[in-house]
């Protein structure tokens, strides 16, 4: 009883409390504000931890749950992308390839356009069937005009001479074949030579005359003596001259202009001389007008 | 029929010998499928096969090569005949036994081919044995028991039923 009465008491003097704090609030609003906020400034630090703690953890949580809501489209978008990343690298490749083919084209028509040869543009399809000759295909044959001893160059210099023909394609011995040989000349001295390939994979100029003065790193372009190639188109630069005693020549290697392992695009010189040729008709047809009555 | 499809093969084999085999290539020497084709023909089909097969491979890599006309027909038809005469004299072909064939005939081929190069030298001669020959009868050989090995259970089923037809 005497428990009831005092609680009884505690409750009608915190009912007491509470309605003063009530009235303290409505009536000195501004004095009771500054009092909670001297009172609130260490609960607010004591609260400040767990409220840390719980915001990091709801934040977390949320952050996982949206993530994984959000996986499954991810996924998906990730896949795709993906897809489109290597869609775009192939689409890339090509272009690249493209570009570099142009360039390749370009260099080559204007090579085309600067000879006065008449030439065919052709493109290397493979190698020789064999490991004994050196030698590539060509996608021209004898429909487009290609014929055995024909020329083959690139901008760079001599690639060789066709050796096979049939309608759709032709064989071309490159100039680093032992069984080739081009009528050669050295550019700085004028002594003509014959170039021929090794069995190295290079090449070596022939019968230079022995009192030539040919050395190391002097060029050497085609003479023209033959009649695959017009005069002047580079074979390579000679790298070592051998003078033997006794010999009636010299000899010297040569390192060929052209990389002859990466070749893709050809012209095959199918009139060495054209513009000299025309010109000779010409005058031919001139001459016989004037002596017409 | 038969003859038909090994013009067929020929058709594949020439052209992928010519276009994609640099990029297998051991020291700038690629193994010589024609004469890989026509030598396990000669090995388990008989002398005539080898040599059928032989000789259209080879007329179709001589229109692809820089040599003369006559080299690969001869080489390659060689070459499935002796493999076809080695093969019926032998009870049971093993990998091994085609390994050491194959070398054989690869190397009788690439001599053939070392000859019609016409060297000048002895040198010229060791050059070419050491630098191809030798790489390209092992390359050869090495394929060749390969492709036997993968295919050796329909080819000795095939063998068997010859030899029981006969």
């Amino acid at each position: 009883m005497a428990i009831s009465r005092s609680t009884y008491g505690t409750r009608r003097l915190a009912m007491v409390l509470f309605a003063l704090l009530l009235a303290a609030l409505f009536l000195l609003p501004s004095q009771s504000q500054g009092l909670l906020q001297y009172v609130g400034g260490p609960l607010g630090q004591i609260l400040s931890l767990p409220l840390a703690a719980f915001s990091s953890l709801d934040h977390g949580i949320s952050e996982t749950w949206d993530g994984y809501l959000a996986l499954q489209g991810v996924r998906e978008e990730n896949r795709q992308l993906r897809r489109d990343i290597e869609l775009l690298k192939g689409m890339n490749n090509q272009l690249r390839d493209s570009v570099s083919a142009t360039q390749r084209y370009e260099t080559l028509l204007n090579f085309k356009q600067q000879t006065s040869s008449r030439t065919v543009a052709a493109q290397v399809i493979g190698r020789d069937a064999t490991n004994w000759y050196r030698g590539v295909i060509l996608n021209k044959g004898e429909s487009d005009g290609v014929r055995p001893e024909m020329g083959v160059v690139t901008p760079a210099g001599v690639v060789g001479r066709i050796v096979k023909t049939n309608s759709t394609s032709s064989v071309v011995l490159l100039v680093t074949d032992p069984n080739n040989a081009i009528a050669g000349l050295v550019q700085r001295t004028r002594d003509e030579g014959i170039v021929e390939g090794t069995s190295h994979g290079r090449a070596r100029l022939k019968y230079i005359p022995l009192l030539s003065r040919v050395q190391p790193g002097d060029r050497v372009v085609t003479s023209g003596l033959t009649g695959s190639f017009p005069r002047g188109l580079a074979i390579g630069g000679l790298t070592q001259v051998e003078k033997s005693e006794g010999d009636l020549f010299q000899s010297a290697e040569i390192e060929p202009e052209v990389d002859l392992s990466k070749l893709d695009e050809v012209l095959v010189i199918t009139a060495p001389y054209e513009e000299a040729d025309a010109a000779q008709k010409l005058l031919q047809e001139i001459h016989g007008d004037r002596k017409k009555p | 029929m038969k003859f038909l499809l090994y013009a067929l093969l020929a058709v594949v084999v020439v052209p992928l010998q010519t276009t994609l085999l640099h990029y297998v290539s051991i020291l700038g020497v690629r193994p010589d499928l024609g004469l890989i084709a026509a030598c396990l023909v000669g090995f388990l089909g008989g002398e005539l096969d080898g040599l059928i097969l032989g000789l259209i491979l080879g007329c179709f890599q001589d229109m692809l090569s820089a040599g003369d006309l006559w080299i690969n027909v001869v080489t390659k038809g060689g070459a499935g005949f002796l493999a076809g005469l080695a093969g019926r004299h032998m009870a049971h072909i093993t990998p091994a036994v085609l390994t050491v064939g194959l070398v054989v005939i690869s190397c009788l081929s690439s001599g053939v081919f070392l000859y019609a190069m016409n060297p000048a030298s002895i040198d010229e001669i060791w050059m070419g044995v050491r630098s191809t020959v030798l790489v390209q009868a092992g390359f050869d050989a090495a394929i060749g028991a390969g492709l036997y090995l993968v295919f050796r259970r329909r080819w000795s089923d095939d063998r068997m039923v010859t030899e029981g037809a006969l």
